[in-house]
């Protein structure tokens, strides 16, 4: 894990770093692609939460290219698909993801982001 | 609309009626309770057809059998009278093979006098083949008496009691409750991972009722710990998603590349792998999501201090130094940050300022109509029902008194809010909130779930101002300098 779908929800929370922050940019990665089973109705609906722009750099950062530029008005099923692919089966398993705007460098180790903020990044 | 007498675990008692209005929201039916004592063991509810309640079968935590319900009494001559009256209900099985079950409830009856009572429905005229195996109907006796703790033990006592029972229902078997086993599935004993904080299986799916978990839908744990609310959300089809600040409740002690994580071993057992979508670790106060009005269903049990203490990224009381503005560089000429041991400091998370944030936390990220669910750990004397906090956009649902589990001294609430409002609104700013600063202080009622970990180790001995003051110093020095990993 690391999912894309969470990825796309997370930015850098670092105190005052408000340009730039999102997405978080993968590096090192270490990727594996694990078969889920579709809801395609859960896609759908879930859509209107996405930001489009991040989320096709981010899958084409990891070599996805399955995903039109810009987002398509009404998506026919393969589309969906490979959306599915890419928000629910692709998994950062290890790596780092860098905000571009702060340079902060969250950890990703097992699957699990630590995104903890250091002592002078914490809002007060 | 047709009766149905559901038999019902006494466990839980005030847990039982909210599930059960769970189960009808979530499935988009009515359920109306019929019984005058709703606490029984049999529950007599009017549905509009069977299939209502096979869902409730379905996912009734506490639900172990359902008959529909042909007649009921107070004696056997009620019983019968009542049937007479509705041999309509018998038409659709007089050619069909049958047999009758006798069940009693809290006590246990003679072979013989069972054998007696079943011979005494002789005169309903039954045309089709007693077949105790696979039959086509099975009707059902359930003679209900009251639960005791004394005397049951005492075998002249058992037999003058027989007979005495509160009520008997007659009807036929519509299936046993399919959830119920989930108990020991899902037991912790045999969990693949599991810590000190872990809820037990059953409160796990009772509280899991509340959020409405259904395939397709985001529920999400920020306090997740060993993630043992999770799987429960899981288990109905939901994705779920849990963040901590203590990292290492999410992955266990096993270390180094391959190994898998504690919550997900256990995810894998459960074969709920899939429907786990992240676990993270950040404080919820300094909190990475991006946007809000995403999440269907938020549930947690709060850290409380007892177990595990709230702790918040930042410095306290027992800090010698405010927060570094700036990142400390090491004599080796590397930032302290940026080292892979690294923890920030923590400072205690007061449990009023936890309550209120939480609920502000969830009037942002739910769905409109998302629903929060979460355990407030009150001394039970103080407890009123202004404690918990009010928030514009979110409201309780609450049935009665509300669900409780008393321990004495203290209990918990299980507090299930929904989200009014349609809009996402600000993010919550997780700022100590000024009125909750000290109610030693001011001539304000403290809530019943204030300095609740302080309560506990002192016993809940009534508090008085200064002393009360110096026990917390002590106790949030102490906890503060164990802060997570």
């Amino acid at each position: 894990m690391v999912r894309l779908i969470t990825h796309n929800m997370l930015t850098c929370h670092v105190r005052n770093c408000t340009k730039d922050n999102f997405p978080l940019v993968f590096s090192d990665v270490e990727l594996v692609v694990r078969e889920a089973p579709e809801n395609l109705d859960f896609i759908r609906r879930f859509l209107p939460k996405l930001d489009w722009a991040a989320l096709v750099d981010t899958a084409r950062s990891l070599g996805d290219e399955s995903l039109p530029g810009t987002q398509p008005e009404e998506f026919t099923d393969e589309q969906l698909r490979a959306l599915h692919h890419v928000l629910m089966e692709m998994h950062v398993e290890e790596g780092k993801m860098t905000c571009r705007g702060c340079g902060h460098i969250y950890h990703i180790s097992n699957g699990i982001p630590n995104m903890l903020l250091a002592e002078h990044e914490v809002g007060r | 609309m047709p009766l149905y007498a559901l038999r019902v675990s006494l466990s839980h008692l005030s847990f039982r009626i909210p599930e059960l209005l769970s189960i009808s929201q979530l499935f988009g039916f009515e359920i109306k309770f019929v019984s005058s004592d709703k606490f029984r063991s049999v529950l007599v509810v009017e549905l509009e057809k069977d299939e209502h309640v096979e869902r409730i079968l379905d996912r009734g935590m506490m639900v172990m059998s359902a008959i529909k319900l042909y007649a009921s009494g107070g004696s056997y001559e009620e019983l019968h009278a009542d049937l007479r009256a509705h041999k309509e209900y018998l038409e659709p099985h007089m050619d069909q093979s049958w047999k009758i079950t006798f069940e009693s409830i809290n006590h246990n009856v003679t072979e013989k006098r069972q054998r007696e009572t079943i011979d005494t429905f002789e005169w309903t005229g039954l045309r089709g083949p007693i077949r105790l195996k696979n039959p086509e109907v099975e009707f059902v006796i359930y003679e209900d008496y009251t639960f005791l703790t004394e005397g049951t033990h005492d075998r002249d006592f058992r037999l003058r009691r027989d007979g005495n029972f509160d009520r008997v229902y007659f009807g036929s078997r519509i299936g046993f409750g399919r959830a119920r086993p989930l108990l020991n599935t899902h037991s912790v004993k045999t969990r693949a991972y599991y810590g000190n904080t872990s809820m037990d299986a059953e409160m796990g799916f009772i509280m899991t009722s509340q959020t409405l978990a259904a395939p397709g839908k985001i529920i999400y744990d920020p306090f997740v710990g060993t993630g043992s609310l999770l799987y429960a959300a899981a288990h109905w089809g939901a994705y779920v998603i849990g963040s901590d600040i203590d990292g290492r409740q999410i992955r266990g002690k096993a270390k180094g590349k391959e190994t898998v994580p504690g919550v997900f071993r256990a995810a894998e057992q459960y074969g709920v792998s899939n429907q786990f979508l992240d676990c993270l670790v950040y404080d919820v106060t300094q909190s990475p999501l991006r946007r809000g009005g995403w999440i269907d269903a938020i549930i947690t049990d709060p850290p409380y201090g007892v177990r595990a203490g709230a702790k918040r990224t930042g410095k306290g009381k027992s800090h010698k130094k405010p927060l570094l503005e700036e990142p400390h560089l090491l004599p080796d000429g590397t930032y302290s940050h940026t080292r892979e041991d690294y923890v920030p400091p923590f400072r205690p998370y007061e449990l009023t300022n936890l309550m209120l944030d939480l609920i502000l936390l969830a009037r942002y990220l739910l769905v409109p109509k998302g629903r929060l669910v979460f355990f407030l750990p009150t001394v039970t004397e103080e407890y009123e029902a202004i404690d918990i906090p009010v928030v514009e956009g979110m409201r309780e649902l609450k049935v009665g008194e509300g669900s409780v589990e008393n321990f004495g001294k203290w209990g918990r609430r299980l507090i299930t809010m929904e989200k009014t409002a349609t809009d996402d609104g600000p993010p919550p700013t997780f700022e100590d909130h000024p009125d909750y600063a000290d109610f030693e202080k001011s001539q304000e009622r403290a809530p019943g779930h204030y300095q609740f970990r302080d309560r506990y180790f002192e016993s809940f001995k009534p508090r008085v101002g200064k002393v009360a003051d110096e026990v917390r110093e002590e106790s949030e020095a102490s906890s503060a300098s164990q802060g997570p990993a």
